[in-house]
C-alpha cells in the first residue's frame, strides 16, 4: 500500500496547476515596467536592430514622448544570417524582412538620412536639408564599412576574380559563397582570410567563413589541395581567452596557418594579390585563388565629425564617447549609444543589443525623470561560432572577469562544439531576433 | 542572458510558422487517421498488431540519420549530452506519431481484409 494519497490527487492537482501558472506568468508581471509621462522630444538615429528595439521599447515605456527615428532604408536586414548565405546554407532573401514588420505605433518615421549632428544646440541635421531637435538622443546608427581603406578594393568586386566579403550585404554574401564555390571547382590552391586592424561587428564571422570554407572543400575536394591562411592584425583569435587558446589550437590542428599583426592593405583583383602590412610597416604580398576580405569598420563619418565621437583613449575619432556600463554619453548626458557605435571592448552584436536594450531604456526613463541611472550592461555578447558546417560553439560572455562566460542556458556548454548549438544557430537565433527588435525579449 | 516565459513565447511566434505547414500536414495526417479508425471500432488498447509498432520503430531510429542532414549537420556532429538528449527525443517524437497514424491504419487495413473474409492473424 502506497503511504501517498491518492484519492485528493484531482483537487491538489488543479491547485497545483493553478500555482504553476500563477509561476510561470510571474516573469510577465516583472516586464511591466512603470511608464513615465514626458514630452521630450526622442530622436533615435538609426532604425536597424538597436534602433529598432529602442523604437519598441521607448513607444512602450514612454507616454506623451515624440518619438521621430531617422532611417531611409525600408527593409530589414538579418546580418547573423549573412554567413549562412556566404557558406552557401541559407538564399538571401531569408534574411530580408520590411521594417514595417517591426515598426510601433505612435511614432514618427522619418525615410531620410542623417548627415550631422551639432551636439550643443540638440540639433539633427537630414539629408533633405530640414533638422531635428531633440531632448533625448539615442545614437544606433550602427557602423560604416570602410573597404576604401584597403587600395584597390571595392565592393562591386566581390563575387569576380576569386574576391568574397560577407559584411557588404545579403547579395554580396551570395556572391561570396558563389566565389567560394568558384575556386572549389578549380580543384585547389591559395585560399586568404583576412581580419582588419579596427573593431569590426560579429567579430567571429572572419573565422567562421574560414571554417564553413574549410567543410565545403572537405566535402568536395582533397583537402591537401587547399592551402588555407589566416591573416589578423592582432596578437590574438577572439577576445574571450578561452575560446582564443582553442582557436589557435584548432587552426593549428587543421593546418590553417595562422598570421598575426598583418593587415589587409591593398588588393589586385586582375593579378590576384594581396598586399599586407605588418605593424613595423613592412609589407607582404601574396598570391591568392580566393580571397575573403573583412573591411575596416568605424562610426558613421557623420558621427565621426560630430562632438559625440571619443576625443580620447582607444576609442578616439573611431567611435561614441559612450559610458560602456550606462551606455550614456560621456560628456552629453542627454545621448545615449547603443549597437555597434559604440566605444566598446566587445559588443558589436546583435546580442549585446538584446543586451543593452533594457539598460538604455530604463537609464532614459529614469534619466527623464532625474533619477540616478539604475541599470547598468555587463558586456554581454554572444557569437555562436561555427567551426564546421554543422556544428558549433555557442559562446557567451561579457566584461567582468576576464572576459568570463555567461551562459544563458545551463544545458549548453560554451566549452563544447555542438550540433545544439548550430541547430540554435540555424533556427532559433533569427526568431529571437525578431522578438528582440519587437522589444519582447 | 535570461528568458521569461513571455519572451519564450514571443521568439516561437516567429520560429513556428515557417514550419507551420508541416506542423499541420503531420496532424491532419494523425487526426484522420485516428478518426478514421475510431469511427470503424478501432481501440488502441484492443488492436495489437507488432509489424506497425516495429515500423514506429525504424522510423525513429532513421531520425539519427535524417534529422541532423536535414539540419545541415551530420550524426558525427552529435557530440554532447545536450545533442544526444535532443536527438532523441526527437526519436522519440517521431516513433510516437508514427505508430499513432499506423495503429489506426492497420487496424482499418486488416479490419477490410477480415470483412472480405480473410483469416485473422
Amino acid at each position: 500500500m502506497s503511504l501517498i494519497p491518492r484519492d485528493p490527487l484531482r483537487p491538489d492537482r488543479r491547485r497545483l496547476l493553478k500555482v504553476g501558472m500563477a509561476a510561470a506568468l510571474m516573469p510577465l508581471s516583472g516586464l511591466q515596467a512603470n511608464t513615465v509621462s514626458t514630452r521630450a522630444r526622442v530622436v533615435i538615429l538609426g532604425g536597424g536592430a538597436a534602433g529598432m528595439s529602442m523604437a519598441n521599447r521607448l513607444a512602450t515605456r514612454l507616454s506623451g514622448a515624440r518619438i521621430t527615428v531617422v532611417e531611409p532604408r525600408e527593409q530589414h536586414y538579418y546580418q547573423p544570417g549573412w554567413t549562412m548565405i556566404a557558406s552557401g546554407l541559407w538564399e538571401a532573401e531569408r534574411t530580408v524582412r520590411p521594417n514595417a514588420d517591426f515598426r510601433p505605433a505612435g511614432i514618427d518615421w522619418l525615410s531620410q538620412s542623417a548627415v550631422g549632428i551639432d551636439a550643443d544646440a540638440r540639433r539633427i541635421s537630414l539629408g533633405d536639408g530640414n533638422t531635428l531637435d531633440y531632448d533625448v538622443l539615442v545614437v544606433a546608427t550602427g557602423l560604416q564599412l570602410d573597404y576604401d581603406r584597403i587600395d584597390g578594393m571595392s565592393t562591386d568586386l566581390i563575387g569576380s576574380h576569386g574576391i568574397g566579403s560577407v559584411y557588404a550585404g545579403h547579395h554580396a554574401a551570395a556572391r561570396t559563397s558563389d566565389a567560394i564555390d568558384a575556386w572549389l571547382a578549380s580543384g585547389g590552391g591559395q585560399g586568404l582570410f583576412t581580419m582588419p586592424q579596427t573593431a569590426i561587428k560579429c567579430a567571429g564571422a572572419p573565422i567562421k567563413m574560414t571554417f564553413t570554407t574549410q567543410s565545403r572543400i572537405k566535402k568536395v575536394g582533397n583537402r591537401d589541395d587547399f592551402a588555407l591562411d589566416y591573416f589578423t592584425a592582432s596578437d590574438d583569435m577572439f577576445s574571450q581567452p578561452w575560446s582564443n587558446d582553442f582557436l589557435k589550437q584548432r587552426f593549428d590542428r587543421d593546418s590553417i596557418t595562422r598570421h598575426h599583426r598583418r593587415h589587409l592593405s591593398a588588393i589586385d583583383p586582375q593579378a590576384r594579390q594581396a598586399e599586407f602590412t605588418g605593424r613595423d610597416g613592412q609589407t607582404e604580398t601574396r598570391d591568392f585563388d580566393f580571397i575573403h576580405v573583412v573591411p575596416p569598420m568605424s562610426a558613421p563619418d557623420f558621427v565621426k565629425a560630430s562632438d559625440l565621437i571619443a576625443q580620447e583613449g582607444a576609442f578616439a575619432g573611431e567611435w561614441l564617447d559612450t559610458d560602456i556600463y550606462t551606455m550614456q554619453h560621456n560628456r552629453y548626458p542627454e545621448v545615449f549609444g547603443i549597437g555597434d557605435v559604440i566605444g566598446a571592448p566587445i559588443n558589436k552584436t546583435a546580442a549585446s543589443v538584446k543586451a543593452q536594450a533594457p539598460v538604455v531604456e530604463a537609464n532614459i526613463a529614469a534619466f527623464l525623470e532625474d533619477r540616478p541611472l539604475p541599470a547598468r550592461h555587463n558586456g554581454y555578447t554572444s557569437c555562436p561560432l561555427i567551426t564546421a558546417i554543422g556544428r558549433a560553439m555557442l559562446v557567451e560572455f561579457g566584461y567582468d572577469n576576464d572576459m568570463a562566460f555567461l551562459p544563458s542556458f545551463a544545458f549548453i556548454d560554451p566549452r563544447d562544439e555542438s550540433w545544439a548549438a548550430w541547430v540554435l544557430k540555424e533556427f532559433m537565433l533569427q526568431p529571437a531576433y525578431y522578438a528582440m527588435l519587437e522589444g519582447r525579449v | 542572458m535570461k528568458f521569461t516565459l513571455a519572451g519564450v513565447f514571443a521568439v516561437l511566434f516567429h520560429a513556428i510558422p515557417p514550419f507551420l505547414p508541416l506542423i499541420l500536414a503531420i496532424l491532419a495526417v494523425l487526426v484522420l487517421a485516428q478518426l478514421l479508425g475510431r469511427l470503424r471500432g478501432y481501440r488502441m488498447t484492443d488492436h495489437r498488431y507488432r509489424p506497425a509498432a516495429i515500423v514506429a520503430l525504424l522510423a525513429g531510429l532513421s531520425t539519427l540519420w535524417w534529422l541532423p542532414m536535414a539540419t545541415h549537420s551530420r550524426l558525427g556532429f552529435v557530440a554532447t549530452a545536450t545533442d544526444w538528449a535532443l536527438l532523441i527525443a526527437a526519436a522519440l517524437g517521431v516513433v510516437l506519431i508514427t505508430w499513432l497514424v499506423l495503429h489506426p491504419l492497420s487496424y482499418l487495413v486488416r479490419g477490410s481484409r477480415q470483412r472480405r473474409g480473410g483469416t485473422p492473424t
